[in-house]
């Protein structure tokens, strides 16, 4: 870590950029590229490639541009995105406000209610609703149809709004955690000061708080709105079934033909180099934000002196909003899964369904493979999040401080993978694996294979988060630090780390849910001694064994959650010790 | 001159036993030699889907007992896979990149053995000499793949799945036609592949015209695409009927439990859905791998095959499936035995597929 940053060479100059710091932001980029070439290889073949059968084409990139299905895929997906993501800004930013700027009591159990989410499989959570908000045997449609008298269900949860709101439940805590670090680490002068000038409280959120907070709120919608686009689960289980399809399904039905032979991947290295180009209009616009960042530097050596607002009776509102939260996006799944991992078949919960409750399938387990997938799981949580975090830092740092160019290189790169839709870039992993690195570096068939992609894929949250605070982080510290004679690395380690300590423990956890919860990538690369937790989950689901697959899901639930509560609560310690 | 007519008749004698030994020998030997290869092999790698064949405890089941009639000690190690076609795609790449097969067996359905012919990934073997019995034979059905790249084992027969607490009596579909019924509009769903159709749709079944023209108007009544493996879907309700499936094993598996599916054939015909199994060439257990092969035609491994995934080979004596198929039979409908061989047999298979794909992807409820 000595060399990983290197401080202003001299006061108010321009920063000096250390080669091994250089090295370590490039080392992914390296990857990201061979990736994205692989990729484009990829788009010009059809047939099985590496072998003789694969022929080079244009037609990948012709099917796609001419067919007007395309279009309305394009369309439905624009639809869901927009609206997923204005869901979960809706429910995870207020909350994010409530837990960081607020009296709000129970802290602790906020953010496990909003962790929680990403232990749980989306595919429930759409299955949830389905018996909630389908038109023909959802709880709500049935109980409007007896009160009302319609002749069918009002409520369609199957259309892309419908499916927006599901999938803005499940990125709500996404939402949360990418704004929660900026409303932490923001400095309440300013709000002070507006109140002392009789500033209301809408004036002062309005004008202050969510200004301030803009960069991160940026930073989560462009986020947010790229899983909209790539995301699979909820769209397979709502929409592809209704026929309403979004650019994944789109994709799935390329990748899995089932019957009508090869599966076309070459499409879907056409569509991501078309979401090269949608990745370079979001990353320009990320860009503009940052070229501002100065203006929302709210951590100064001058003062952090961070305050709370007292809610008062409006406490009690806040816990409302976020039960009924949590009561819809979490305890309804989760009920879900403990009664479909008892129960004989699926079917709606029935008296007669209830009296037939038992354990049967945790008895029927392979657990020899659920310890294999929980084994490799382990490696994947422990390993990833530890080198996400040293790249992203690297990274982070030289696009928020250096003026060099290299800075508009590295944040696209590091934007680039989440842009893309994870299958490519697993496509990429394979290709590079079998008919690149052979047996030179053995890396197909291992779980480091997997390692790399989760790696690229997981940088641009993790530069996203620690991009945001550093940006509130005055540059004045580390020059103080620098007059104080401390070196690089003392620097580092005792004035940015601390005041970053609650963003890089948040892109640790977060990263290491992502990373446990990460499925496409996962089923793509697993090939025998390489399978992951979810990919179990995923091979029970997807064959039908949904019954298993919501107790392999029950079972892991009740194991980590013990864990995630002590994570945070050693987490808010650490944060206390800093503030 | 009669000691000479001695040793001539005493050598031709010997030649005559140390031939008939050899013989004997060399006649015992594939199938001792696998025995003996699989002993030094130790571990038999499986991978298919979840819910193909039993998944994990059905190759456990299928290992067990060939551990006890070959006399071995074989350890198996299931991994949970993708599709049949990507399975086999799968392992014509690591073929290709000269990395050893994910699975030392393949079991599949018949167009991946038709992909593997094309892509040479399975090792052609000379299953008669290694099969615990002869296959009955039917007409027009060779249980062998061109250059015995892969053997069938089961069968499964193409249909309509219902939720049987929702569909009762006369709504029970009898022809395809009953599906088009106005009283399922948007209650009734089809799978993304067409599977069924495409089949239907070849020449000297119930043509291309017809299937086209039907699928167009189905198309207009379903209310979604489901997987063949999405079955509560229908056991929930959601959808009440899947026209057509992949198979009906799943629905015998299912009944088990209690859940209320049935599986019912229409009276124009079915198709017969071949499973076949065979061994890549860079298997890394190939003795093992053809001993399943092997294994799988017993009369206990036919029914471990049944108990865990509903299908059996139709030809055998004691096959279950047997009589779905006689059923139809019997009713004057048309069978199509979907095998590499016909596939092979076939021009614009792959193109009817796709436009009937792209109907019911596209149809008019579609959005």
């Amino acid at each position: 870590m000595q060399a990983v940053l290197r401080l202003p060479a001299r006061l108010g100059g321009r920063f000096h950029i250390s080669p091994v710091l250089l090295s370590l932001s490039l080392a992914p980029m390296t990857v990201i590229f061979v990736l994205v070439t692989v990729m484009f290889w990829v788009s010009f073949q059809r047939g099985i490639f590496g072998t003789a059968t694969a022929i080079y084409t244009f037609e990948n990139y012709r099917e796609l541009l001419t067919d007007p299905f395309v279009l309305r895929v394009l369309k439905n997906t624009l639809i869901f995105a927009i609206s997923s993501t204005l869901f979960a800004l809706f429910i995870g930013l207020p909350i994010a406000w409530l837990a960081e700027r607020t009296t709000l009591p129970g802290k602790t159990l906020i953010y496990t209610i909003m962790t929680l989410g990403l232990l749980i499989p989306g595919i429930y959570t759409a299955m949830g609703w389905t018996l909630i908000a389908n038109p023909r045997i959802g709880i709500l449609n049935r109980w409007l149809v007896d009160l009302f008298g319609f002749e069918s269900g009002p409520i369609n949860i199957a259309t892309p709004i419908g499916m927006g709101f599901v999938q803005g439940l499940s990125l709500a805590s996404l939402a949360f955690i990418l704004t929660a670090q900026m409303f932490r680490a923001m400095n309440p002068s300013l709000e002070e000061a507006a109140k002392v000038h009789g500033m209301g409280f809408g004036g002062i959120l309005r004008r202050i708080t969510l200004p301030l907070a803009m960069p991160g709120i940026l930073a989560a919608v462009i986020y947010i709105v790229t899983i909209g686009v790539a995301t699979f689960d909820i769209p397979a289980i709502l929409g592809l079934g209704n026929r309403v399809y979004m650019l994944s399904t789109f994709i799935y039905l390329k990748v899995h033909p089932q019957g009508s032979g090869l599966p076309e991947y070459g499409i879907t290295g056409a569509v991501g180099a078309f979401m090269i180009i949608i990745a370079g209009l979001l990353t320009t616009w990320y860009g503009q934000v940052l070229r501002q960042g100065h203006r929302f530097e709210v951590v100064t050596g001058k003062g952090y002196r961070p305050a709370l607002i007292p809610l008062g009776g409006w406490a009690i509102a806040g816990w409302c909003f976020i039960g009924f939260y949590a009561l819809i996006s979490k305890v309804l799944p989760l009920l879900l899964i403990a009664y479909a991992a008892m129960t004989p078949y699926f079917a709606p919960p029935s008296a007669a369904m209830m009296s037939r409750l038992s354990f049967v399938h945790f008895y029927g387990m392979d657990w020899d493979l659920v310890v294999r997938g929980l084994k490799n799981t382990i490696i994947l949580v422990s390993v990833v999040p530890l080198v996400v975090v040293l790249f992203a830092f690297c990274i982070s740092w030289l696009v928020v401080r250096s003026r060099r160019r290299v800075r508009y290189l590295l944040e696209f790169g590091a934007f680039l993978p989440h842009a893309l839709p994870e299958v490519i870039l697993a496509v990429g992993a394979l290709m590079l694996a079998l008919f690149v690195l052979g047996d030179l570096l053995p890396l197909y068939g291992s779980v480091w294979l997997i390692a790399m992609v989760y790696v690229v894929a997981r940088l641009a949250f993790a530069t996203r988060a620690i991009n945001g605070s550093l940006l509130q982080i005055h540059k004045e510290l580390e020059e103080a630090a620098f007059v104080a004679g401390l070196s690089n690395f003392r620097t580092a380690w005792r004035i940015l780390f601390p005041l970053l300590r609650p963003a890089i423990l948040s892109v640790w956890i977060w990263t290491a849910l992502l990373v446990y919860r990460e499925l496409t990538v996962a089923v793509f690369l697993g090939v025998q001694d390489n399978i992951t937790l979810p990919a179990v989950v995923w091979s029970y689901w997807y064959s039908g064994g949904i019954n298993k697959a919501s107790a392999v899901t029950l079972v892991m639930t009740l194991v980590l959650t013990p864990l995630i509560l002590v994570f945070w609560w050693f987490g808010r310690r650490s944060q206390v010790s800093v503030n | 001159m009669i000691g000479h007519v001695r040793v001539i008749v005493v050598s031709v004698i010997s030649m005559t036993l140390l031939f008939a030994e050899t013989s004997r020998a060399a006649s015992a030997t594939p199938l001792a030699q696998l025995i003996e290869g699989a002993k030094k092999e130790g571990t038999l790698r499986g991978q298919w889907s979840q819910n193909s064949f039993g998944g994990s405890q059905g190759l456990a089941e299928l290992v067990a007992g060939m551990n006890k009639k070959y006399g071995l000690n074989l350890k198996p190690h299931f991994t949970p896979g993708p599709d049949m076609q990507r399975i086999m795609l799968r392992l014509a790449q690591e073929a290709a990149a000269g990395q050893p097969a994910s699975t030392d067996v393949y079991m599949g359905n018949s167009q991946a053995i038709f992909d593997a012919m094309k892509a040479n990934v399975l090792k052609p073997t000379e299953w008669a000499s290694i099969l615990p019995r002869k296959i009955p034979s039917e007409q027009g059905f060779d249980p062998v793949a061109p250059e015995g790249v892969a053997v069938a084992f089961a069968t499964t027969v193409v249909g309509i799945l219902y939720n049987s607490d929702l569909v009762k009596g006369k709504d029970i579909p009898r022809r395809l036609e009953d599906v088009l019924n106005p009283k399922w509009k948007g209650k009734i769903a089809s799978t993304p592949y067409a599977a069924g159709f495409r089949e239907l749709a070849m020449p000297g079944f119930l043509g291309r015209e017809y299937v086209i023209d039907f699928t167009k108007k189905l198309s207009r009544q379903i209310g979604g695409l489901l997987r063949c493996g999405e079955a509560e879907r229908f056991t929930s309700g959601e959808f009440l009927m899947l026209v057509l499936t992949c198979g009906g094993n799943d629905v015998n598996v299912l009944q088990s439990t209690g859940a209320p599916v049935a599986h019912t054939v229409v009276e124009e015909g079915t198709v017969l859905h071949i499973r076949y199994a065979g061994v890549p060439k860079h298997s890394q257990s190939p003795n093992a791998g053809a001993l399943l092969t092997a294994y799988l035609h017993t009369p206990e491994a036919q029914a471990m095959l049944w108990r865990d995934d509903g299908m059996d080979l139709h030809v055998y004596p004691e096959s279950k499936m047997k009589k779905d198929v006689e059923k139809v039979r019997a009713a004057g409908g048309k069978i199509a035995l979907n095998t590499p061989q016909w596939l092979a047999s076939l021009k614009g298979y792959s193109e009817t597929q796709k436009e009937l794909e792209k109907i019911l992807r596209e149809g008019s409820g579609s959005k």
